[in-house]
C-alpha cells in the first residue's frame, strides 16, 4: 500500500510524525490513519486534522508526504523497510534510528537527518543542515550503517561519532566535519570548513574541494592517487578518483587510525 | 492511621524471623504489637514481607551526580517516568531526583545513603534531598583528602582531628566518615596519584595507611553510629586486591565504640568488586573475589558492599579524581573533572560495560564471587549506583544470587568466556535464600550503619518501613524473582502505603538523617583558633557561610552523639 499524506495548509507549530511509517499502515484503512494521534507542540492532534489522507495500491510499503514543510519532524524515525518520498522540505530528525528502507526528500532536510541511522538509504535532493548522520545530543554512538546522500550542501558537525556507513555530500559542508568519527566514510565533493576530523579515531574523510585548514594534530602521510579506501583490512574498499594529500589522525588521541584525504588540485597551497 | 498486614511470610533477620507466617501491625508510622478493630486490613497471603530496603552506598544527590545529568542528555533520553499525579522524571543511570525516589520506592526501598558528600558542596546535596521523595536519606561526608584532617593526623593530634571531623559533620549535616582513595585525590591536585597504602602524597607527605588508621581512631573516639566507610587506594587496578586486604587490616586492632546503634565492626569497604582484582595488567586480569571473601570471613571487624557490575551503559562518578582521568583516557569518552578546595575532587565519565567485553565480564563475575563466597552477615547489596550499574538492577542481582540456573545462563550464554575462565562463579552452587536476601538488603545495612534500632527490621517500635513482594519464598524462576523485586506489591513508608502493585500511589518526603556531635567546649575553642585562621587563609568562602542551613531538609532526623569526653 502507498499512503499519500497531503498537508492541507502550512503549519507554524511543529508536528512529530514518528507514529506513522509505511510498514505500520499496511493493514489500516484511511479512517484508521486519519485517527492516529500525533503531537503538535504540546497538544495532541489527529493525522486527519492537518493532512488529506489517500491510500493507493503499491508493491512495496510506501508513504508520500506532499506539500511537506520543515515543520514536519521525525519523518521515517525507526523505519525498517519500504519507501518514503517527501515532496518539499523535511523537518528535524528525518530518518532517526532508521534500520532499513529508503527515504527520498525532494527539498531540504533540517538538522539531525539520519541521526543514529543503522541501515537503509536517505537521499536529500536539496540541502541538509547540522548533525547529519550524528549521534543523539551528548551521545557517543552516531550513524552505524546505511547510506546518506545529500545533493546540495550540509551544515556543521556532520557524521559526529559516526561508526559505520557512508555519507556523501555532493555540495559543501561546514566546520567540524566528521568530529569524533570512529568508522565509516564521509565524502565531500565540495569544500569543507575548519577543523575537519577533529578527534577522529577511525574511519575516513575525503574532500574534493577546498579545506579551511587541517588540524596540527594530523600527520601527513604523503600524496596518493586514486586511493581505494578501506576502514578494516578485509573491506572491499571504496575507490575515489583524484590526487590527495593523505593524513592520519587525530593524534590528540592515542593510537588513532583515522584517514583524511584532501584534494591536491583544489588545495595547491596546503603544504606550502 | 492503623494497618494490619495479614498472612504474609515474614523475613526479618534482625529478629531471627525466617519465613514465618505472621501479621504486622502498624500505627502512626511505627510497628506495634496490636491494632484496634479500626485498622485497615491488607491480606498478603503467599507474599514475602520484609523491612523496607536500605541502600548504604549510592550516588543520588549533589554536584557530581548533577554534573553527570548535565553532561549526559543521551542518558536522560533513555528512560522517562511519566505517571499522572507525579513529577515527570528522566534518565536511566542518572535519574532526576523525583524519579530516583519513585524507583527506590517501587523496589520496596525506604532509605538510601548518598556515599560522597564534599563538605563545601553539602548544600547542593541537601537541596537535592529536599526534592528526593519516598525515602529517608543521609550523606557520607568526605574526609580522606581533607587538608586539615591530613595536617592533624600527620601531627598525631587525634583530639583536634576528632573535634574538626565533628564540626564538619555538624556543618555539612553529614552522617558518617567517608574516605576515598586516601591521599590520592589530593595527589591528583598535583597531577599525580598514590599507589598502594604506603605511598605518601605530595606536600602533606601522608600515606593512605595513616589516613585510614587515623580516621578509624577518630571515628571510634567520637562513637559515630557507622564505621569509617572506605574506598581504598588503587580502585580498578589489576592486582589491587593486596592493597585492599592491607587497608582492611590497617586498623583492625581498634575496638568499635558506637554511642548509638549496635555496630560491631570498625571498617566498611565500599564497592569491594572494584578492589578485588588479580593479575598485573588487563591481559592477565582475574578475580580475587574468593580470596578477599575468605579474608573477610575470618575477620570480625569488616563489613563490605559489593558494587556489582550489571553490564549496562552507565555513568561512573567518584571522588577518586585520578581514576576517572584514567577511565577517560582509556575509553576516549567525555570527562568532567572537579577540584573542591581543601577537601576533595571528583570525576565523571560515561561507561558502557558491554557483556561482550572480556574485562567487563570478569568484573561482573568478581562481584558474584564476592556475593557467593562471603559470610552473608557481612555483605551489603549495592551496585555503587550508578558506577557498577543503576540501582534498578538490584532485582536482577537478586535473581543471579537466588538462581544458579540464571547465573549460569548469563555465564555461558551472555557474557564473554573470560568470566568463566577467570573466576569461580561457574563452580559455585550457592543459591541465596529469601532470608539471606533480606540480610544483604535490609538487616546488614541497618546494622553496619548503626541504624538497626529503628530500621531494617519489623520488631515492635521500628519505623513502619515495609516491603511486600508478590513471590513464593521458594521461587526459582529468575524472571519472576526479578520482576517481584523490581516492583513491590506494596511499599509502606512510615506506615503509609506509598506503592501498590508496583506503582507509586502516594508521594511522601522522608527524613534527612544526620549526626549531631557534641564536643567539649575547651577543645572546640582550640579548634576554632585553627579553623578561623584556615578559613581566612585558604578558603574562598567565609566560615559563617559554610554550614548547611536548617531549612535545607523537609525534616531532619538527628542522631545526637555526646563526644565531650574527648579533651
Ligand atoms: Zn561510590
Amino acid at each position: 500500500m502507498e499512503l499519500i499524506l497531503t498537508l492541507k495548509e502550512d503549519i507554524t507549530v511543529p508536528v512529530e510524525l514518528d507514529a506513522i511509517l509505511p510498514e505500520k499502515i499496511q493493514d489500516m484503512s484511511e479512517e484508521d490513519i486519519k485517527n492516529i494521534e500525533i503531537p503538535q507542540g504540546r497538544a495532541r492532534i489527529k493525522i486527519g486534522d492537518i493532512f488529506d489522507v489517500e491510500l493507493k495500491d503499491s508493491e512495496i510499503p510506501k508513504m508520500t508526504v506532499k506539500n511537506s514543510s520543515a515543520k514536519l519532524k521525525r519523518i521515517g524515525e525507526g523505519m525498517t523497510t519500504g519507501e518514503i518520498v517527501v515532496e518539499g522540505d523535511a523537518g528535524m530528525h528525518l530518518g532517526v534510528e532508521m534500520k532499513g528502507g529508503k527515504i527520498v526528500v525532494n527539498g531540504n532536510a533540517d538538522n539531525w537527518a539520519g541521526q543514529g541511522m543503522k541501515g537503509g538509504e536517505i537521499i536529500i535532493k536539496g540541502n541538509a543542515e547540522d548533525y547529519l548522520g550524528s549521534t543523539y545530543r551528548g551521545g557517543y554512538k552516531g550513524m552505524s550503517g546505511g547510506t546518506l546522500i545529500v545533493e546540495g550542501d550540509a551544515g556543521h558537525e556532520i557524521g559526529e561519532h559516526m561508526t559505520n556507513g557512508v555519507i556523501h555530500v555532493k555540495g559543501s559542508a561546514k566546520s567540524l566535519t566528521g568530529i569524533h568519527l570512529s568508522g565509516g566514510i564521509i565524502i565531500i565533493d565540495g569544500d569543507v570548513g575548519d577543523r575537519i576530523g577533529g578527534e577522529m579515531i577511525k574511519g575516513a574523510i575525503v574532500v574534493k574541494g577546498k579545506v579551511g585548514n587541517v588540524l596540527p594534530t594530523f600527520k601527513f602521510e604523503g600524496i596518493v592517487e586514486d586511493p581505494v579506501i578501506k576502514i578494516r583490512k578485509k573491506d572491499e574498499g571504496v575507490k575515489v578518483e583524484g590526487k590527495f594529500y593523505k593524513y592520519s589522525g587525530d593524534y590528540c588521541l592515542t593510537k588513532p587510525k583515522g584517514q583524511l584525504y584532501i584534494s591536491v588540485d583544489s588545495n595547491p597551497d596546503l603544504r606550502k | 492511621m492503623e494497618y494490619i498486614i495479614k498472612n504474609g511470610i515474614v523475613f526479618d533477620p534482625l529478629n531471627n524471623i525466617d519465613g514465618e507466617k505472621m501479621d504486622i501491625c502498624v500505627r502512626d508510622g511505627v510497628i506495634v504489637e496490636s491494632v484496634s478493630n479500626e485498622a485497615k486490613e491488607i491480606d498478603v497471603s503467599g507474599c514475602v514481607v520484609m523491612p523496607g530496603g536500605i541502600d548504604p552506598h549510592t550516588h543520588i544527590a549533589g554536584p557530581k551526580v548533577n554534573t553527570g545529568r548535565i553532561m549526559r542528555p543521551e542518558d536522560s533520553y533513555l528512560d522517562i517516568y511519566n505517571k499522572k499525579g507525579f513529577k515527570i522524571g528522566t534518565g536511566f543511570s542518572i535519574p532526576t531526583t523525583y524519579k530516583t525516589g519513585y524507583e527506590y520506592s517501587e523496589m520496596g526501598y525506604t532509605t538510601a545513603f548518598e556515599a560522597a558528600m564534599p563538605p563545601l558542596k553539602a548544600k547542593h546535596v541537601h537541596e537535592e534531598f529536599v526534592d528526593t521523595p519516598q525515602v529517608d536519606k543521609g550523606a557520607l561526608t568526605l574526609f580522606g583528602n581533607n587538608w586539615i584532617v591530613m595536617d592533624y593526623l600527620k601531627e598525631g593530634n587525634y583530639e583536634l582531628c576528632a573535634a574538626y571531623v565533628a564540626w564538619v559533620l555538624n556543618a555539612s549535616k553529614g552522617f558518617a566518615i567517608k574516605i576515598v582513595n586516601p591521599g590520592g585525590t589530593e595527589a591528583w591536585g598535583w597531577g599525580k596519584n598514590v599507589h598502594g597504602l604506603d605511598d605518601p602524597n605530595p606536600y602533606f607527605n601522608i600515606t593512605g595507611r595513616e589516613i585510614v588508621r587515623g580516621l578509624t581512631i577518630v571515628n571510634e573516639m567520637l562513637g559515630l553510629p557507622h564505621s569509617v566507610h572506605v574506598h581504598p587506594n588503587d580502585l580498578g587496578h589489576p592486582g589491587n586486591w593486596k592493597t585492599t586486604i592491607e587497608t582492611m587490616d590497617c586498623a583492625k586492632d581498634i575496638e568499635p565504640k558506637p554511642k548509638y546503634g549496635k555496630r560491631e565492626t570498625i571498617y566498611h569497604n565500599a564497592h569491594l568488586q572494584f578492589h578485588s582484582y588479580g593479575g598485573t595488567s588487563w591481559r592477565d586480569f582475574e578475580s580475587r573475589g574468593v580470596e578477599i571473601a575468605e579474608h573477610i570471613n575470618k575477620s570480625n571487624h569488616i563489613t563490605i558492599d559489593v558494587g556489582q557490575i550489571t553490564l549496562d551503559e552507565t555513568t561512573t562518578m567518584t571522588a577518586d579524581g585520578p581514576m576517572e582521568y584514567d577511565l577517560h583516557m582509556s575509553t576516549g569518552n567525555k570527562w568532567a573533572n572537579c577540584d573542591v578546595e581543601l577537601e576533595t575532587g571528583s570525576g565523571v565519565v560515561p561507561f558502557h560495560y558491554s557483556p561482550k567485553g572480556p574485562v567487563y565480564s570478569v568484573q561482573w563475575a568478581i562481584g558474584l564471587d564476592i556475593f557467593l563466597n562471603t559470610d552473608t552477615d557481612k555483605v551489603l547489596l549495592t551496585t555503587d549506583h550508578p558506577n557498577g550499574g543503576p540501582f534498578i538492577r538490584y532485582s536482577r542481582i537478586i535473581a543471579w544470587l537466588m538462581s544458579k540456573k540464571y547465573r549460569d545462563y548469563w555465564l555461558n550464554e551472555k557474557v564473554h568466556k573470560w568470566a568463566k575462565a577467570r573466576s569461580s562463579v561457574g563452580d559455585c552452587d550457592k543459591e541465596y535464600t529469601m532470608y539471606e536476601v533480606a540480610k544483604i538488603s535490609r538487616a546488614n545495612p541497618a546494622k553496619a550503619l548503626g541504624l538497626s534500632l529503628e530500621r531494617g527490621h519489623l520488631g515492635v517500635g521500628a519505623i513502619a518501613d515495609i516491603a511486600v513482594y508478590d513471590i513464593d519464598p521458594e521461587e526459582k524462576d529468575a524472571n519472576t524473582i526479578e520482576k517481584a523485586f523490581r516492583y513491590a506489591k506494596y511499599t509502606f513508608k512510615n506506615g503509609k502505603m506509598v506503592v501498590k502493585d508496583g506503582s507509586v500511589v502516594k508521594e511522601v518526603f522522608g527524613d534527612t538523617i544526620h549526626v549531631n556531635v557534641k564536643i567539649n567546649e575547651e577543645l572546640e575553642k582550640e579548634l576554632m583558633k585553627d579553623l578561623k585562621e584556615r578559613f581566612k587563609r585558604d578558603y574562598t568562602i567565609q566560615m559563617d557561610n559554610y554550614p548547611v542551613p536548617n531549612e535545607l531538609a523537609r525534616s531532619w532526623r538527628s542522631i545526637n552523639i555526646d563526644a565531650t569526653d574527648i579533651s
